[in-house]
């Protein structure tokens, strides 16, 4: 692609988030959305392939309706109550039509299934934005209107999470388990959000780090597939033995990093008097748990049999730069710790 | 719920129905889509008309400019889904599912 | 606590730095010496009966033996596995070291820890170290398996024992070990309530194991490289242990009628693991069996909850730690000469390896508690307090010593007497590093008889 092309592109979908992020009235924050899904468009379908293309399509309608039905809502809803502004969400029917549509939008289970195709299509550093950079403009609305539907929410972010865990157990494309993963998170980020919405935040900030040095893993090994994981011993040996360790972490394991937003939360929910739903969340955690595990027997802890040729492309120079994916895999296996600092910084 | 917003909510239904339920050509997809937008452009021209509201005014058209670059990078797409799989149907768009 | 933790620490900048050809000796040496500056904890002269007191990290004399027994755990390990990471790259060595001397570093956080919620952390961090030993080194592709089982038996029962603790914690505001024991008891009457109890339980009932939740473990020990079973044995079900001694003072009301189902489960555990063990082939899975079987007497004797049982569990926990630790080192001393755990395929070992011989019997011996042995003080302990409780016990628990005296004759005589298979005429002779491997596991035990006291805790 033209790189004024690809900047143009790269600079709208920054603006998009910007806008959506620093409105206040409903019809600018659909313009955000909008122009952020316009702009990724090109950027998805810049490989002319078949899959990129469906894909492309796939993302197109969903976004389309989504944004639709969150602008008919927020008009439903100035007819009702006069009001355009998004902190001002007073009525019940448009603020649940908001969170179902915003729910399509980021992909939250039952409206799921757009996603684990969707990425599935995309190479790894669209696919990067896709779960990383496009979450963030639904969740900035999401945690300004306040949606106090506990039921729907807890329907969503339980069944968000059932499905991110049941669904990749089956997979073998990295990206549609890296897709579940997502819808997993997701799911536990909608939990907290009546109860703590700053925990919601620090849930998706956590987030993005591990899955960002997940996706850079997989872009410097070029795999795709869990098989093609077996190979990366050869190709960046000390990456693959800290590989587990980011896997683990996006799985919640202590001590490392992907433990602190689970654990923050639970203890949210036991204090809101919901240890049940506690519980099952918790163990729906371990269905994601078994598909991470299942990448980190098949990329580090089994040695595929290899030929001379197979195991020598450590000798290669790999021209990808590696410093920010050594910052978030820092990040990702080791800041429980800070555990203090970071609800301090996230402090409602 | 006055009649203008019963018209209106019913036509956006109709689409969103339409979308859902009539899943053959990706044409007709995008046809309720624009019919989506479109009531949605009534609904807010009509607002504007009923509270005599000048600030607002410019809304519809924002709303009527984007809806018209969506539905643009929907016809691009729709051409692009032509030259790859050679139809427009959405049945044809299978070979992400697993 | 520093002055262990930074050394151990420590440990791995030296893993790292030292030349390949000095690696193992001065790793040995470096975790030699912390094993001996650990020996200072026993020294406990306050009168709370809590020492080394810092912010977050305190030994008592519950956790002072088991902090001592981790630290002298270390050591051991690096001198089993010499012989088997030979063959391998150094860096690969190296990352074993450090695998081994951060579960040590996260054992030591574990037992030292005085808020429960450290000590959570430091429970589940410890599975991440010990899931890669067993399924990294390990020699067979069912150690997947057995990894996968290891990692969600016991993740599973410690997620609700999370939401457990939190729940403490909304309710006392606390969850501190040196406080929680003043804080006002809990009315524990409703339904939800004894949910809760089974999820505090739960979790350490699962590593200790229980009879019923138990079947990781043998696959866990036998696929495990030798290192790993020495700590997964010596000290990892003994978090079990530990876990639930710690958790019971707030348990109070409710364990009298609840622990009902899980003092049989644990009693009846004791004679089918013994049984299963007598018809057992693979000597590694008949330790693994019967350390099931011995830690089902230890949970029988903390869920009775009477000094002469917290005690008694106490003092079996240590001594079947270094006995089971030994025996897992003598049946890997056995694998590297015939590369068989098969008891069959290796017979009458006593004519070729003499002095092993005299190692397996005595360590046979202290498996089945021969009298002077602190195994024995544990055991009678733990059987009196039953007895006291309930006559009936004691038809379980006598049939389970019995049958413990049994397996481990059967295990002696399988692998020491009876006619050497002709293949195995060509052994390798044993090295004085096994044999002091050995000896460092039973003196300390021998020297325990003579000073029992260092190992029974705050109760007697």
């Amino acid at each position: 692609m033209n790189p004024y092309i690809m900047a143009l592109l790269l600079f709208g979908l920054g603006l998009g988030t910007t806008i959506t992020f620093a409105s206040s009235h409903w019809l600018l924050a659909w313009m955000g959305l909008e122009i952020n899904t316009l702009a990724i468009i090109p950027l998805m379908a810049q490989h002319h392939h078949p899959r990129a293309v469906e894909a492309t399509t796939k993302y197109f309608l969903t976004q389309a309706t989504a944004a639709a039905m969150l602008l008919f809502a927020s008009t439903t809803n100035a007819w009702l109550t006069g009001e355009w502004d998004i902190q001002q969400m007073s009525h019940p029917l448009p603020t649940t039509m908001i969170t179902l549509a915003l729910a399509l939008k980021i992909g939250l289970a039952p409206m799921h299934s757009w996603m684990p195709e969707v990425l599935q299509g995309l190479d790894l550093t669209t696919g990067l934005i896709l779960s990383t950079w496009q979450k963030l403009a639904p969740f900035a609305l999401f945690l300004q209107i306040h949606p106090n539907n506990s039921t729907i929410l807890i329907t969503l972010g339980l069944a968000s999470t059932l499905v991110g865990g049941w669904g990749g157990l089956n997979q073998t494309q990295l990206r549609k388990i890296l897709a579940y993963s997502s819808i997993a998170h997701l799911g536990w980020m909608t939990l907290v959000l009546q109860f703590a919405p700053s925990l919601t935040l620090l849930t998706l900030l956590t987030y993005f780090v591990m899955t960002f040095s997940a996706f850079l893993v997989f872009k410097l090994n070029k795999a795709t597939t869990v098989n093609s994981l077996a190979i990366s011993w050869a190709k960046t040996p000390i990456l693959t033995s800290l590989a587990p360790l980011i896997l683990l972490s996006l799985g919640g394991l202590p001590p490392l990093t992907g433990f602190l937003p689970k654990w923050l939360i639970l203890q949210e929910l036991t204090k809101q008097g919901l240890p049940l739903l506690a519980t099952f969340a918790a163990l729906t955690a371990l269905l994601s748990l078994y598909f991470y595990l299942r990448l980190s027997y098949a990329m580090t802890l089994t040695m595929f049999p290899n030929n001379l040729a197979g195991s020598a492309p450590w000798r290669f120079h790999s021209p990808q730069l590696t410093l920010p994916l050594a910052v978030s895999t820092a990040t990702a296996i080791l800041t429980l710790p800070l555990a203090p600092a970071a609800m301090a910084l996230f402090a409602p | 719920m006055t009649p203008v917003h019963f018209a209106f909510s019913s036509t956006f239904m109709l689409g969103l129905a339409g979308l859902a339920f009539h899943r053959y050509h990706l044409l007709s997809a995008l046809l309720c889509l624009e019919g989506m937008m479109l009531s949605l452009f009534i609904a807010l021209s009509l607002w504007t008309l009923q509270l005599d509201s000048t600030t607002f005014s410019s809304s519809p058209m924002l709303l009527l400019a984007f809806s018209a670059c969506e539905a643009s990078a929907g016809l691009a797409l729709l051409v692009a889904t032509a030259r790859t799989h050679g139809t427009d149907r959405l049945q044809s768009l299978n070979l992400l599912q697993c | 606590m520093l002055k262990i933790l930074i050394p151990t620490f420590m440990l791995i900048p030296t893993t790292w730095l030292t030349p390949a050809k000095w690696l193992w000796p001065t790793t040995l040496a470096q975790s030699f010496i912390i094993a001996l500056a650990s020996l200072t904890w026993l020294k406990n002269l306050s009168e709370t009966g809590w020492s080394c007191l810092s912010t977050y990290l305190a030994t008592d004399a519950l956790s002072t033996p088991l902090l001592v027994l981790t630290c002298w755990l270390l050591p051991l390990m690096i001198l089993a596995s010499q012989k088997h990471t030979a063959l391998e790259p150094v860096n690969r060595q190296r990352m074993y070291i450090t695998l081994l001397t951060s579960l040590q570093f996260f054992l030591i956080l574990a037992f030292g820890a005085t808020e429960l919620i450290m000590f959570y952390v430091m429970f589940e961090a410890t599975l991440i170290p010990t899931l890669i030993i067993i399924t990294r080194w390990g020699n067979q592709t069912e150690r997947l398996n057995a990894g996968t089982y290891f990692l969600f038996y016991t993740l599973a029962g410690s997620l609700p024992l999370l939401v457990a603790l939190l729940l403490l914690q909304n309710n006392t505001g606390t969850l501190s070990l040196l406080t929680l024991q003043y804080s006002n008891p809990l009315p524990l009457v409703s339904y939800a309530d004894k949910l809760w109890w089974a999820g505090c339980l739960l979790a350490f009932l699962v590593k200790m194991p229980l009879y019923g939740v138990h079947l990781w473990l043998p696959k866990a020990h036998v696929e495990a490289p030798i290192a790993g079973s020495m700590v997964l044995a010596a000290v990892l079900l003994k978090l079990g242990g530990y876990g639930m001694m710690r958790m019971m003072i707030m348990l109070e009301p409710l364990t009298e009628k609840l622990s009902y189902p899980f003092i049989i489960f644990a009693l009846w555990g004791v004679i089918m693991t013994g049984s299963i063990c007598l018809r057992q082939t693979d000597l590694k899975s008949l330790i693994a069996y019967s350390s099931v079987s011995h830690m089902g007497l230890v949970a029988g004797g903390i869920l009775i909850q009477t000094p002469w049982g917290f005690t008694g569990a106490l003092i079996l926990m240590i001594a079947h730690g270094l006995t089971s630790s030994a025996l897992f080192c003598l049946a890997n001393t056995n694998y590297e000469r015939t590369h068989s755990r098969t008891m069959i395929l290796a017979r009458g070992l006593q004519m070729v390896l003499p002095l092993m011989a005299t190692w397996w019997f005595i360590a046979s011996l202290a498996n089945l508690a021969l009298p002077p042995l602190p195994n024995l003080m544990g055991e009678l302990m733990i059987i009196t307090s039953l007895f006291s409780w309930s006559w009936w016990t004691l038809a379980l628990t006598g049939a389970g010593t019995l049958i413990t005296a049994a397996y481990s004759l059967y295990m002696f005589l399988m692998t020491q007497r009876g006619p050497l298979p002709p293949h195995l005429i060509a052994l390798e002779p044993t090295h004085s590093r096994e044999h002091l491997l050995i000896l460092l596991h039973l003196l300390p035990l021998m020297l325990l008889t003579l000073k029992p006291e260092l190992i029974w805790g705050w109760t007697a």
